[in-house]
């Protein structure tokens, strides 16, 4: 459905977008992440021709967004960062301009009264656009993107300004309308994409850094696993014995002083069996074990990790 | 020409929804016909030449770069521009039903002056044929004037910047075609004056409809310099693209 193929976009000195490459099947759902200023916007601008490509091509629905944009337009649904609303214009005179200009005519009224109602919109609709909160202009915009029912959706943070009720709705309808539509949306907020998302893709600097599902990006970021030993203290300290196994990379001992349970956090090779000398370790030792279970990298540890955000760990590989 | 009305139609609503344009119209009528009144009483005769020979330069410093700022200006800076590029409409029609929008605007707040003639045909018997050229005249060079306007409104998203910059620009355009303009210019670079008035200057081709001699360079003049300001706007929208 969207194909962007060597993709660069550069302004004036900066290149926004280097060399992106991608494609989205209809009906999937990709969360665009990565930090501010990577090229997630450039990129949803290029999907929506309003920015064209320095370099590449990219296709929506089998358009070329260059050669065919008003094809492209007319397939696409989207909601701009900027949240981009005539101020004096009322709600209701604004989705009745959008819907004309989208070409509606006799399905307008249908149209107007499911975005009212999907949007929530029906108390403001008489009112002035200046005078609504941040959570209703925001709404009133995503409106605008769905009103003539298209394929693809574009959205650039539909879930800033809102509140967590008013989000929690939000993610409710892109997950009901994904299954008709392709739907790219970016977002700050990490446990939305792995909500709601059928595929990540990290970008940075201009770069996708990742793609996939967030198991996969997850795997692919930890050359090591994370298991986490706790047993009853006091009775000798088998953080050498635990090193001295061949897989293991290294090993952080936390003391909890409340109760005399001592815990190990030992970091391994993905894939290697340690159970069994860990096993050897302890019936050697007669420690009972109190805790076992291995820990997973965390949604905003993965994030830092493609991002390179924090070389030191990603150097150090699982190693914190 | 289906889209460019709706883009036609959500601009002139534009217009009236914001105090601005009110206040401008106002201005604009009250000045045009005090100045008017002045030169009416003392010298009593019933034509509209005086009028005519100012309204360039109230048109070109005031009016026109007050209603042309908005219309990409306040795109800019509402992020609306976004909004509107990526509707399935063609830069052009949008281009077009905004400076279709101004012109309307414009036109009916010359139509507010049409108490001057109206009052002149009561008090005397005024030549009818110089006030309906002056008018014809005033029609052609405020759609000039927009076509600058707006094609400048494209650069910035600062309405006042806008306003500024339309203003030093048309007032050019308007006093290259006062005569002696021309001659100091020619004083520093030969030549120059002459040819900026001949070509350029609004106010020769203005005077010579406004006299009531139609000629068709001057009708030309003014259709082929709005058409080129209109198509350079389209022009600076998608080259923004890159």
């Amino acid at each position: 459905m969207i194909e962007l193929k060597n993709v660069s976009k550069i302004y004036g000195q900066t290149k926004a977008l280097d060399n992106v490459s991608f494609s989205v099947k209809r009906g999937e759902i990709i969360g665009f992440v990565g930090p501010n200023g990577a090229g997630k916007t450039t990129a949803m601008k290029i999907i929506t021709t309003y920015s064209l490509p320095t370099e590449g091509s990219v296709k929506v629905g089998g358009y070329d967004v260059t050669a065919n944009p008003i094809e492209v337009q007319k397939m696409i649904g989207y909601l701009p960062e900027t949240v981009p609303l005539y101020a004096d214009m009322l709600v209701d005179e604004y989705l009745s301009f959008i819907g004309e200009a989208r070409h509606l005519n006799g399905n307008f009224k249908q149209r107007r009264d499911w975005v009212i109602e999907a949007c929530g919109l029906e108390s403001v609709l008489h009112r002035k656009i200046a005078v609504l909160s941040k959570g209703y202009k925001q709404r009133t915009c995503l409106a605008q993107a769905l009103i003539h029912d298209p394929d693809v959706l574009i959205l650039d943070e539909p879930t800033s300004g809102l509140d967590p009720l008013q989000i929690i709705g939000i993610r409710k309808l892109i997950k009901d309308l994904s299954t008709k539509k392709t739907i790219i949306f970016s977002t700050h907020i990490l446990p939305e994409v792995a909500t709601i998302a059928d595929r990540i893709l990290v970008i940075n600097k201009g770069k996708i850094v990742g793609d996939g599902t967030f198991e996969e990006l997850r795997e692919s970021v930890t050359k090591y696993n994370t298991l986490v030993l706790g047993v009853k203290g006091k009775k000798g300290d088998i953080e050498n014995s635990l090193k001295n196994i061949k897989a293991v990379q290294d090993v952080k001992v936390e003391q909890n002083t409340s109760t005399d349970e001592i815990r190990y956090k030992i970091f391994y090779e993905s894939g290697a069996d340690i159970l069994e000398d860990i096993n050897a370790i302890l019936r050697e030792r007669k420690l009972d074990v109190v805790t076992l279970h291995h820990e997973k990298l965390s949604l905003e540890d993965s994030f830092i990790r493609l991002t390179g955000e924090d070389k030191e760990a990603s150097r150090e590989g699982g190693v914190k | 020409m289906r889209d460019i009305g709706i883009i036609f139609r959500r601009e002139l609503n534009a217009y009236f929804y914001s105090p601005i344009a009110y206040v401008f119209s106002v201005i604009f009528v009250f000045l045009n016909t005090s100045i008017y009144m002045f030169h009416l009483f003392f010298l009593g005769n019933a034509d509209m030449r005086s009028f005519f020979s100012t309204l360039p330069i109230v048109l070109g410093l005031i009016f026109i770069p007050a209603v042309s700022m908005r219309l990409w200006s306040e795109e800019k800076k509402l992020g609306t521009i976004q909004l509107l590029l990526t509707l399935p409409i063609k830069t052009e029609h949008i281009v077009l039903g905004k400076f279709l929008a101004s012109f309307v605007f414009y036109c009916i707040a010359l139509a507010g002056t049409l108490t001057i003639p109206v009052a002149l045909f009561f008090l005397g018997n005024p030549d009818i044929g110089p006030i309906i050229g002056g008018y014809f005249g005033a029609v052609l060079l405020g759609g000039f004037f927009l076509s600058v306007g707006i094609f400048i409104s494209s650069f910035f998203s600062d309405q006042i910047i806008s306003l500024i910059i339309t203003s030093l620009v048309l007032g050019f355009l308007t006093l290259i075609g006062w005569q002696y303009v021309p001659m100091v210019i020619d004083g520093w670079i030969p030549g120059l004056g002459t040819f900026l008035y001949k070509y350029i200057g609004v106010t020769a081709h203005f005077n010579d409809i406004e006299r009531g001699v139609i000629d068709i360079k001057s009708i030309i003049y003014f259709l082929s310099f709005t058409s080129l300001f209109l198509y350079l706007n389209v022009k600076v929208l998608e080259r923004r693209k890159y």
